[in-house]
């Protein structure tokens, strides 16, 4: 049984059929041809399928879709251009093969919003439940700190 | 309490088997307008080899790198590859597109040796030009060579080529022989924190130097490095299939299979050693598996180091080394 869902997909509400079972990263992939979110272990453990359900972040592979009636999603193709976080990344060169890249920029972007100044036992701690297997760590925690340095100084 | 160690492990790696066929061909293809198309077979994961390729045919032919446009992995259009294996991407694959801008670029030699009054073999490519050697104002654009050739000339400027390290036979009777074109050469050292109750291992740092003939393209280099340290890391101290007696995995999945996290890497310093391989491209050889085995001997060395324990049989988990810190004391 179908059941119909309204929400706010990056800004811009949208509705969708979905079955109770259907995870938000299924529908954002087959109903919104959204393929940022990625299910890669499905179980929750690694950081891939990240995005936000009204500011908070999730995993898309858990996260039953139905749930979202009302909410606000914010995925990482949210917003016409690269936003600091992102530049930074670019910057660092903070990937390889970029799998992982969504979640981590969804992450770090909370975690920015929670704590403007990080140290690097913060970043190392707060993105330990996203896994990079190109192991690009060392650049991404330079791009954490550029990226704090880069809407600290586009702040007024 | 924490004791610390150090170890160190040396090592090499083989780029380029010849005892079987192993190679890669490609088409470069000089265009109109200076740019130049690139027909690989080769699959980009991440590691950035398409990047290197087209470095490679830009160097060849003067040209950016942004300039070469890279067909890849479609057997629709590019040539079979042997695969993205082995470390040999760079090293067989870069020679047969090195080899193919060459062959495209002689084309271009000789169409425009004429107009510029000279032999082609007193040609050179550079910065978008052919140009004379030594009289750099004696020149023509890439682009306007390239028009000629196939407008006036009748030769468009197509190159293609292929690279196959010669295959060469092992012995039947003692299994000797010479298995690899080439060969690349590491030494990782690592620094440790072993808890002596408890057998837990820290990583704090690895310093991995590294020989890949020229470093094509060094923030890909230290790249890869780095994530076969990560690899390593994870593979020394943590990684581990576990199989019940039929066969089944029991930890097929990341709860208890588990994997280096930002939390788990340590300080990793990269050292890049010049050298300069004559039989590969521009003097390059590979990367790509390298960084991941030096790190568990140079770790368990360290383990060693530190409390005095040898353990032989990776992983080398906190429950090995406490049983044996255990039988110790």
């Amino acid at each position: 049984v179908r059941k119909e869902i309204r929400f706010a997909l990056n800004g811009e509400s949208v509705e969708a059929q979905v079955a109770p079972h259907e995870t938000l990263v299924e529908v954002l992939r087959e109903s919104f041809g959204l393929c940022g979110a990625r299910e890669s272990c499905g179980q929750g453990l690694c950081g891939c399928c990240t995005v936000l359900v009204n500011g908070t972040a999730v995993s898309g592979c858990l996260y039953l879709a139905s749930l979202c009636e009302g909410a606000e999603v914010q995925t990482v193709e949210q917003g016409g251009e690269l936003d600091a976080v992102q530049q930074a990344f670019i910057e660092r060169g903070a990937f390889q093969c970029g799998f992982c890249t969504p979640g981590f920029v969804l992450m770090t972007r909370q975690l920015l919003d929670e704590i403007a100044d990080p140290t690097d036992d913060d970043i190392r701690h707060y993105l330990s439940g996203n896994l990079c297997r190109c192991a690009a760590y060392p650049e991404i925690l330079e791009a954490v700190k550029l990226a704090a340095k880069k809407r600290k100084a586009s702040r007024p | 309490m924490k004791r610390r160690g150090r170890g160190i492990a040396c090592m090499w790696y083989p780029i380029g088997f010849t005892v079987a066929a192993n190679p890669s061909a490609a088409v470069v293809k000089i265009n109109e307008d200076g740019t130049a198309t690139l027909l690989t077979g080769t699959v980009e994961t991440g590691q950035g080899s398409l990047t290197i390729l087209a470095q490679i045919v830009a160097q060849e032919l003067g040209v950016a790198t942004d300039d070469v446009h890279v067909v890849s992995a479609d057997t629709d259009t590019t040539p079979m590859d042997t695969g993205a294996i082995a470390s040999r991407t760079t090293y067989v694959t870069g020679n047969a597109a090195r080899l193919a801008a060459e062959k495209a670029k002689d084309i271009l030699f000789e169409v425009a040796a004429p107009v510029l009054g000279v032999k082609p073999s007193q040609l050179e490519c550079a910065d978008h030009k052919i140009q004379v050697v030594g009289f750099p104002q004696r020149n023509m654009h890439i682009g306007d060579v390239a028009d000629r050739a196939r407008g006036v000339n009748g030769q468009p400027p197509i190159g293609s080529a292929s690279y196959n390290p010669a295959t060469v036979a092992l012995d039947a009777e003692t299994g000797q022989g010479k298995p690899f074109a080439t060969y690349v050469y590491a030494t990782q050292i690592a620094e440790v924190d072993v808890d002596d109750e408890t057998g837990e291992v820290e990583v704090l740092r690895i310093v991995a130097s590294h020989d890949c003939g020229t470093p094509i393209n060094p923030m890909l280099v230290e790249g890869q490095v780095e994530g076969g340290i990560s690899m390593g890391v994870g593979f020394a101290l943590e990684e581990e299939i576990l199989f019940d007696k039929f066969g089944r995995q029991l930890n097929p999945n990341l709860t208890n299979y588990i994997m280096p996290t930002s939390l788990d890497m340590p300080k990793i310093e990269v050292d890049i050693v010049d050298s300069y391989d004559p039989t590969g491209p521009f003097g390059a050889k590979g990367v790509g598996e390298t960084g991941t085995f030096g790190v568990s001997p140079a770790i368990a060395n360290a383990i060693h180091d530190a409390v005095g324990v040898r353990l032989t049989e990776l992983p080398l988990s906190a429950e090995k080394l406490w049983e044996k810190l255990s039988g110790k004391r």
